[in-house]
């Protein structure tokens, strides 16, 4: 009895806030304000990119990570919120006939090792621990603030990593992996410790989806270049260059994102669907039950690229001051509204049955 | 308590007496099955393909950007050449090659050395290597690739090569212009074959240290300049530019190989240029000779052992392996086929220059030395190999006869010398005296092991003596010096066993001796060399099977049949058979006569040969021979006369085996 009364009780309320929040003035609002709030939470992005392996012959997993980069740069987020960690400096690898320059396709149209790529981690200091001190932010006293993932209950967290991958683990430097397992900790403290909204999580090595299998925090949306017990595999060799220069997945998936504009209306649901197992030859995994929206809503903008609700105003508003006095309260008051009171320990051995 | 020693762990149980009654066939079955598992090896279910599994090396990713101008300087470099070598009979035209080399933009550099010969009262011969170094232009000297030639002069009895030189200028030409070497390429034409290469070698790696001058044989010198720690080399061997096919080479020093990887990435990028190339390839043999797969497979593989037991490098390759640098040659064929077609001289060189190319680009991605691939293999087919982990039960097995046969002769051992030492012993008591204490010791481990000891320094003696100051002086050439050394050690042994008696017991106990070192150096020399410690297992095992010391089970014509056999294993007839054969094939048309002599000195040679080979590139064959094959010869024949001290105590031993006609259920019942 009691407990269907609270209920209705609740959903009275449930249906005055509504009523409320409809009785207000929306129509000041434009409609698509409504909408981008109603569905998306967010009020930053941050996006983590990673490549794992150094060697020569790896070129192609420098190029996937340094062609993502380009594009969340492009679509709005800034330096000071991309963490990128590259293992190996292929650009001024003494085996690259184009010094300098890193190329993700044989035409070689763009330079991907341009002249604004800002490298957080670089070389050796690619490792497991850095990468999971990043992620929970659990970074070394002394580390530059351009090393941090800064992220708040309010960010959209990208992650993406690559490199050479097995089942239940990702191979970072030639020495040392990361476990599924580990992933998915670090992610279950992000969240414990709020800091991320939402967050996507790619991956393009071989038997990628082994490594979201773990996940069990909320708001994940994790995408895979290729299920467990598949290769990932590399799309075209650069003969002039002499190392395979793309992996497929991240080439499909370039091949989208150049599409998009900031203010593009494809969403998440249509990047899923990229690199289909003809053209990908593995198959892509997606794992989507810890995500509470429907992907097919969510622009893709909400994760690759820093596109905020802003609200444009012609009008003219008031914006008054609050006096000091609004915000500090009056010691006399306080300490007059102090009523007096006693602590009590309770025992903590029974002492009494000794007696 | 140790297992062996524990006394009252008894050896005789039923299953050692009835396997000591069959040792022989149990043995014999070993031989065949390791003759058979090898065998099999050649047919195609028991060997694997061959495939890269170094990830860096990445083949035929790029495009060769060699072109047609670098094969016109090629050509023009050798007609250069072949006017300088008219005026360069027999010396190496140094001055034009280093003249060329500088031309070229690279480091050039001219090393110096000596060659002491020790024998006949000793000579000084000296010699010349020309190298230039590329270095890599974005990266520390600390690495380097070496691209040899090696240059013959027109006098030498050997196939002339010249054209290795221009296209290895022109390679170095072409190499220059390029920015993206990750190592320091060495370019190095040596002379005098191996012995310059060898100095060259030493010289890099240990030039600068101080040695004792006064000892050493080869004084390489020092490099003026170096590149780091050598990769991996490529020596280059071209009859002519216009190819018929490529001769891969791998043999090298002491039957080590190159990498597996290396030779699987020479084969994938000839393939991918269209060049005909193999491992001991040939001219394509006539239509009708058409072998089964296994037979052909069988071929190769007898062919690569044979090549890698002498443990003589078949090129220049051979001599890196020393130093841990995967090396091999690329021998190419001058053009036979289709001779009379006039080919395209501008472009003929085109394809061989695009794989030196490709091979050098592929070795320049190297990370690390080779490490992925096997060391040790046997090529069946250009690509098919045999994997150690899958030959080395054969020799296992052949091997497993002497530990087998050794176990079974020890533990039957107490038990038939029992008897005649109680015999003894009851003979002395009544004769009045005390008993004996080699009543109670039993066998006689002191003069075995004095008589094992003096026959190993007889072997080594053969090691030792030929270098010895007092030889060196006798006006006499090496090989006369040599042979004579090695006959008179071989006929001291031949005599020992007529000279020195063995007590009683003693023939017994050295043959458990003998049958455990048999075993033990064929299997340590088949871990080093697999084809040498094969070929040797197979000739001399069944002779090993067949020794027996007691007259019980072996027949007078066994015997003596196995003592004709064991004379014919005797290291020195068995160089002799072996260079006797060779020189049958290679002179059919002499008589018999003059064949039997050419092969005496062949043979004399030959073992010159071996012992300068040893001095000088570091060949184990000749101290194995001496100091191994030599004393387990002279063991074998000591063992295969089996000469006993007394005739009287002799007989008196077969006197109380039949007086105690059944021994053996007594010491059944005791055990039990």
């Amino acid at each position: 009895m009691n407990l269907k009364l609270v209920s209705i009780v609740y959903i009275f309320c449930i249906c005055g806030i509504s009523c409320t929040a409809s009785n207000e003035d929306t129509s000041v609002l434009p409609e698509g304000f409504v909408d981008a709030t109603q569905r998306s939470t967010h009020t930053n992005n941050w996006a983590v990119l990673v490549d794992a392996s150094r060697f020569w012959f790896n070129y192609r997993h420098v190029a996937n990570v340094l062609s993502i980069y380009r594009s969340v740069k492009r679509l709005g987020i800034p330096d000071s919120q991309i963490i990128l960690m590259i293992a190996d400096d292929m650009a001024c690898n003494a085996r690259n006939p184009r010094p300098g320059q890193v190329y993700n396709n044989a035409n070689q149209h763009i330079n991907v090792y341009g002249d604004d790529v800002e490298v957080d981690y670089r070389g050796y200091e690619v490792t497991v621990e850095n990468f999971v001190r990043l992620l929970t932010g659990r970074t070394q006293n002394g580390t530059a603030r351009s090393k941090k993932l800064l992220s708040d209950a309010g960010s959209n967290v990208l992650i993406y990593l690559t490199g050479h991958g097995g089942d239940g683990f990702l191979k970072f430097q030639d020495s040392e992996e990361i476990t599924s397992q580990e992933l998915a900790d670090g992610i279950q403290q992000m969240w414990e410790k709020k800091r991320y909204n939402e967050l996507f999580f790619m991956v393009d090595t071989c038997q990628a989806a082994s490594l979201y299998e773990k996940f069990s925090s909320p708001n994940v949306l994790a995408v895979a270049s290729s299920l467990v017990g598949q290769d990932s595999l590399s799309h075209h060799v650069d003969p002039s260059i002499g190392v395979y220069m793309i992996d497929r997945y991240t080439y499909y998936a370039l091949e989208f994102l150049e599409k998009v504009q900031p203010f593009s209306t494809r969403t998440i649901g249509d990047f899923l669907q990229v690199c289909p197992k003809r053209v990908c030859i593995s198959t892509v995994g997606v794992r989507k039950d810890l995500y509470r929206r429907d992907p097919h809503k969510v622009p893709i903008t909400d994760f690759f690229g820093a596109i905020r609700p802003t609200r444009v105003s012609t009008d003219r508003i008031n914006v008054t001051l609050a006096n000091e006095s609004d915000f500090i309260a009056d010691p006399d008051e306080i300490s007059a509204n102090k009523r007096p009171f006693k602590i009590i320990m309770e025992p903590q051995f029974p002492s009494e049955f000794f007696k | 308590m140790g297992l062996l020693s524990d006394p009252s762990i008894s050896t005789q149980n039923k299953l050692v007496d009835s396997l000591a009654k069959h040792v022989r066939k149990v043995c014999s079955g070993f031989y065949v099955l390791g003759v058979v598992w090898l065998a099999c090896l050649a047919l195609p279910e028991f060997n694997h393909g061959t495939y890269l599994s170094e990830n860096a090396l990445s083949p035929g990713l790029v495009y060769p950007e060699i072109r047609i101008d670098s094969n016109r300087l090629a050509s023009q470099l050798l007609e250069e050449l072949q006017r300088e070598r008219k005026e360069h009979k027999s010396t190496t035209p140094h001055a034009w090659i280093a003249a060329k080399f500088n031309e070229f933009g690279l480091e050039t550099h001219t090393h110096n050395y000596t060659l002491r010969y020790p024998f006949g009262g000793g000579k000084e011969y000296h010699g010349k290597n020309i190298y230039g170094i590329l270095r890599a232009p974005r990266i520390a000297s600390t690495e380097g690739i070496v691209f040899t030639a090696p240059y013959r002069a027109p006098t030498s009895v050997h196939p002339d090569i010249s054209p290795s030189v221009p296209l290895l200028l022109a390679f170095a030409d072409f190499a220059r212009r390029k920015n993206y070497w990750a190592k320091d390429l060495i370019f190095l034409v040596t002379e005098q074959e191996q012995l310059g290469m060898q100095a060259w070698l030493e010289a890099y790696h240990d030039g600068d240290r101080v040695m004792n001058v006064s000892k050493a044989y080869l004084l390489p010198g020092n490099l003026p300049a170096r590149a780091g720690s050598l990769q991996a080399a490529l020596n280059i061997e071209v009859q002519d530019l216009e190819i018929d096919y490529v001769d891969v080479k791998i043999e090298g020093l002491n039957g080590k190989l190159p990498n597996l990887d290396m030779f699987n990435l020479v084969q994938r990028i000839m393939a991918r240029e269209g060049i005909t190339s193999g491992y001991k390839q040939t001219l394509r043999k006539k239509r009708r000779s058409n072998p089964s797969v296994f037979e052909k497979n069988l071929r190769q593989m007898l062919s690569m052992l044979a090549t890698q037991s002498s443990g003589v490098p078949n090129g220049n390759h051979g001599l890196f392996h020393r130093y841990r640098i995967d090396a091999l040659t690329i021998a190419a064929a001058k053009r036979q086929t289709h001779a009379t077609l006039k080919g395209n001289a501008g472009s003929a060189a085109v394809p061989l220059l695009k794989a030196i190319e490709g091979i050098a680009r592929s070795l320049n991605n190297l990370l690390e030395r080779f490490h992925q691939s096997f060391f040790f293999y046997v090529i069946v087919n250009n690509d098919r190999y045999i994997s150690i982990g899958d030959y080395m039960p054969a020799l296992v097995a052949l091997v497993a006869c002497a530990f087998f046969k050794a176990y079974l002769t020890w533990s039957t051992l107490d038990f038939e010398l029992q008897p005649a030492a109680t015999a003894t012993a009851s003979a002395e008591t009544q004769s009045g005296s005390e008993p004996d204490t080699a009543v109670e010791d039993g066998l006689p481990y002191g003069s075995v092991l004095i008589y094992l000891t003096a026959v190993l320094l007889i072997g080594y003696l053969g090691n030792v003596l030929p270098l010895q100051q007092y030889f060196l002086e006798i006006p006499m050439g090496a090989a006369p010096l040599t042979t004579s050394v090695l006959s008179f050690l071989t006929l001291i042994g031949f005599i020992l066993p007529f000279v020195v008696v063995l007590p009683a017991g003693g023939l017994e106990l050295l043959h458990v001796g003998f049958l455990l070192i048999f075993g033990c150096s064929l299997i340590v020399v088949g871990l080093l060399n697999f084809a040498l410690g094969f070929f040797v297992a197979v000739l001399t095992v069944p002779v090993v099977i067949a020794l027996e010391t007691s007259e019980k089970n072996w027949n007078g014509s066994m015997r003596n049949l196995t003592r004709l056999i064991t004379l014919l294993l005797n290291p020195m007839v068995v160089v002799y058979l072996i260079v006797l054969c060779m020189s049958f094939y290679q002179f059919p048309e002499l008589k018999l006569d003059k064949l039997l002599l050419r092969a005496a000195t062949a043979a004399m040679d030959a073992s010159a040969y071996g012992l300068i080979d040893c001095v000088i590139y570091g060949n184990w064959l000749y101290f194995v021979v001496s100091t191994v094959f030599l004393p387990l010869w002279i063991l074998c024949w000591t063992l295969a006369l089996s000469k006993r001290r007394d005739i009287a105590d002799y007989s008196d031993y077969e006197e109380t085996q039949r007086r105690k006609p059944k021994p053996q259920p007594q010491t059944k019942l005791k055990t039990n």
